[in-house]
């Protein structure tokens, strides 16, 4: 007797819901945790986002398993909360901020997603952390710098970086440095930065430590990333000369204000930068010369390898899941620390519970040695007060500790010598 | 007067930069009322080709712009004859959805092929390198592409203007029928008009790695530049196009520098609002 067609479709559908029900079953039982990763892996700022990727599933991989060589926590053990292993799943943003949120919806209520770490770009962290407090999930912020992001008095929100806030103070401070001990007689400032909720922010926080200290606050330029060009832009910078420019500027842009400066022959005597194109080894890489004398705050590089012993057992790991194999870099790492850090405290918390692991994470100071600072400790609002970083000066290729002194290398090479003259 | 002169100077380079972008997207549609919404992703096609013949072959952009040109002449004429032949003579929406869809498929197949990272020549031989002009300082990798732009389109211009392939050209574009009682080979026309607006943005685009980093979002805002060029000079109109480009570069200059450079393309932009809604076949249009 030949079945109806309705009746074929309706055992397919019942053996279909069958295999459904029974993989699930067999999912739960593997006793896995899935972790969102939200990052920007295609779009201008694609190279940092695969980087932060990488950088989490490194550190995935020393949770899971048994390396009791590596003297970062969790490592000797296999798993956490007793055999617990992370499974990730990765969303890419592009850079935009109504992706990032869409992204973070999906990653929570299809993929069922325990927590979110990223997202790199300040301007999609802010509505993506929204959509895990909102549903109440952890949200874990490696490098977003935004000092915004840690005000909006979030409870499941945990960042690891130092913020532009801190940064800006960090930068000032060094130009008084420069200015008492090795007569450097600067005066003006100007800042460029992209126009999104991470250059705004860096521009706000520059604007308000230069004027702090004293200092005259000369040129304020935004770009749209992904410009065509940036003439106008250093056009402005150059008409009004400022002794020192703030940069904020990802990925390509970074490229191009460099050689748009380099094709109008300008340069200001100090340039320094916030995370950014500049604590890109790709970036230096391709710049080449061009990008020497530049500086910036970095809480990594493996010029401060000597300072963080514990970072090349896990580099290692890290360059064989990036092409081409490049060590950890200041965004990157950060995005490592917060994968650890997480797993630390749901370790600790011994539930699964997001409002116990979140008491436990504002409630201990975390060891980090892969953090600048070594410790990793969280105030109200989310912000790791024990983050760290030191300026560097990119020369030769090499990102060479400028300041405080007590950490720095190298004394730094100040007025950037002009285009000509090198 | 020095940064009025300098940045003119600016504005003038970057139009000169859009208008032999948007020279192929003027042509095509002056011959063929079709829009290549693919156009940027060309541009993009053409900096790849230039760049891993720099980076592979130490081959210098100043030499690689043929094979880039010869390359993006070839990938649209081949895109001619399997997409856009089938959609001449139909609604314009069909070839623009067709080239829409091209212009994803590209992007993603370099998204897969050579990944997002973006990549730089480090050394050329323009890299960097300034003209000293009084006061003024001219950008040579930016000299050298409004130099190639001008003879490009004086070039095209000649050639449609005073060749028999070039009446054949007009003749297609006014009356493709009365065009194929004369004996010429629309067709062939089609292909090849298609093939010249690839090779003119491949030109562009084997010059541009002296100082523009590549990845595969890099076409996407020049082809939308070049579109508005195009409407604003009037669809296929060689002398309106160089007009709105070079119009488009000054305003964005005067903008960027005058008011704010986050209102660079805000002005662009108004300013083609204002165009069309004033003259809604351009300045050029018939």
């Amino acid at each position: 007797m030949k079945w109806h067609w309705s009746k074929r479709v309706l055992a397919l559908v019942v053996v279909l819901l069958f295999v459904g029900i029974a993989g699930d079953a067999a999912f739960s039982q593997e006793k896995v945790i899935k972790i969102g990763t939200l990052f920007p892996l295609t779009g201008p700022v694609a190279l940092a986002g695969q980087r932060c990727k990488a950088a989490v599933e490194t550190a995935v991989e020393v949770i899971n398993n048994s390396y009791p060589d590596i003297k970062v926590p969790l490592a000797a053990q296999e798993g956490i909360l007793g055999g617990y292993k992370i499974v990730l799943v990765h969303a890419d943003h592009q850079g935009k901020p109504d992706i990032g949120k869409t992204e973070a919806e999906r990653l929570f209520d299809q993929e069922g997603v325990y927590a979110i770490i990223g997202s790199y770009n300040s301007a999609v962290t802010k509505p993506a952390s929204l959509v895990a407090e909102r549903r109440k999930k952890l949200f874990m912020c490696g490098c977003s710098s935004s000092a915004e992001l840690t005000k909006r008095g979030m409870k499941y929100f945990f960042r690891m970086a130092p913020t532009d806030e801190t940064e800006s103070q960090e930068f000032v401070t060094f130009v008084k440095w420069l200015n008492e001990t090795k007569g450097a007689d600067l005066k003006t400032f100007g800042v460029i930065y992209e126009n999104t909720e991470f250059g705004k922010h860096a521009a706000e926080e520059a604007k308000k430590a230069i004027e702090a200290a004293g200092f005259q606050y000369v040129a304020d330029v935004a770009f749209n990333p992904g410009a065509t060009n940036l003439n106008s832009e250093v056009q402005m910078l150059k008409g009004k000369n400022p002794d020192v420019v703030f940069g904020a500027c990802l990925g390509a842009d970074y490229i191009l204000w460099v050689r748009t400066m380099k094709q109008l022959a300008w340069l200001p005597k100090v340039c320094l930068n916030y995370c950014s194109g500049y604590q890109d080894p790709i970036i230096a890489q391709q710049l080449g010369p061009d990008g020497d004398y530049f500086m910036g705050t970095t809480g990594y590089s493996p010029e401060l390898a000597e300072l963080m012993p514990a970072v090349a057992p896990v580099e290692e790991i890290y360059k064989t899941k990036i092409d081409p194999p490049v060590p950890f870099d200041s965004d990157s790492i950060q995005e490592a620390v917060a994968t650890f850090v997480l797993a630390q405290a749901i370790d600790k918390a011994g539930t699964l519970d997001p409002d116990k692991v979140a008491e436990t994470l504002y409630a201990n100071e975390w060891e980090s040695p892969l953090s600048l600072g070594g410790k990793v400790a969280f105030a109200p609002g989310g912000q790791n007060i024990k983050a760290m970083s030191v300026v560097t000066q990119l020369k030769d290729g090499e990102y060479r500790r400028v300041f405080p002194p007590e950490l720095a290398n190298s004394d730094p090479i100040f007025p950037i010598p002009s285009w000509d003259k090198r | 007067m020095t940064l009025f002169l300098q940045i003119a100077l600016d504005g003038i380079l970057n139009g000169m930069l859009y208008a032999i972008v948007a020279l192929g997207l003027t042509l095509i549609w002056g011959v063929m009322d079709v829009i290549n919404f693919a156009h940027g992703e060309f541009l993009m096609i053409a900096m790849y080709v230039s760049y891993w013949l720099g980076f592979l072959m130490n081959i210098d952009p100043l030499v690689s712009w043929v094979a880039s040109s010869v390359f993006v002449f070839l990938l649209a004429f081949v895109t001619y004859k399997l997409m856009v032949s089938h959609l001449v003579g139909k609604p314009a929406l069909s070839a623009l959805l067709a080239t829409f869809g091209l212009s994803m498929f590209l992007k993603n197949l370099c998204l897969n092929r050579f990944s997002p990272n973006f990549k730089l020549l480090p050394v050329t031989v323009l890299s960097g390198k300034t003209i000293p002009v009084g006061s003024l300082i001219l950008s040579l990798p930016q000299l050298v592409i409004a130099v190639f732009s001008l003879a490009v389109i004086f070039i095209v211009y000649r050639f449609i203007a005073s060749t028999r392939m070039g009446w054949a050209i007009q003749a297609t574009a006014m009356d493709k029928e009365a065009a194929e009682l004369m004996g010429i080979d629309t067709e062939k026309i089609y292909g090849l008009v298609f093939g010249l607006g690839g090779a003119c943005v491949g030109i562009a685009g084997g010059l541009l790695p002296t100082y523009m980093p590549v990845h595969p979002e890099v076409g996407s805002l020049f082809g939308l530049i070049a579109f508005i060029c195009v409407a604003m000079g009037g669809f296929g109109s060689i002398t309106g196009s160089l007009f709105a480009s070079l119009l488009v570069g000054l305003v964005e200059a005067f903008a960027g520098f005058y008011i704010a450079p986050i209102f660079k393309y805000v002005a662009v932009f108004a300013l083609y609002l204002v165009i069309v809604m004033l003259k809604p076949k351009g300045l050029f249009g018939w």
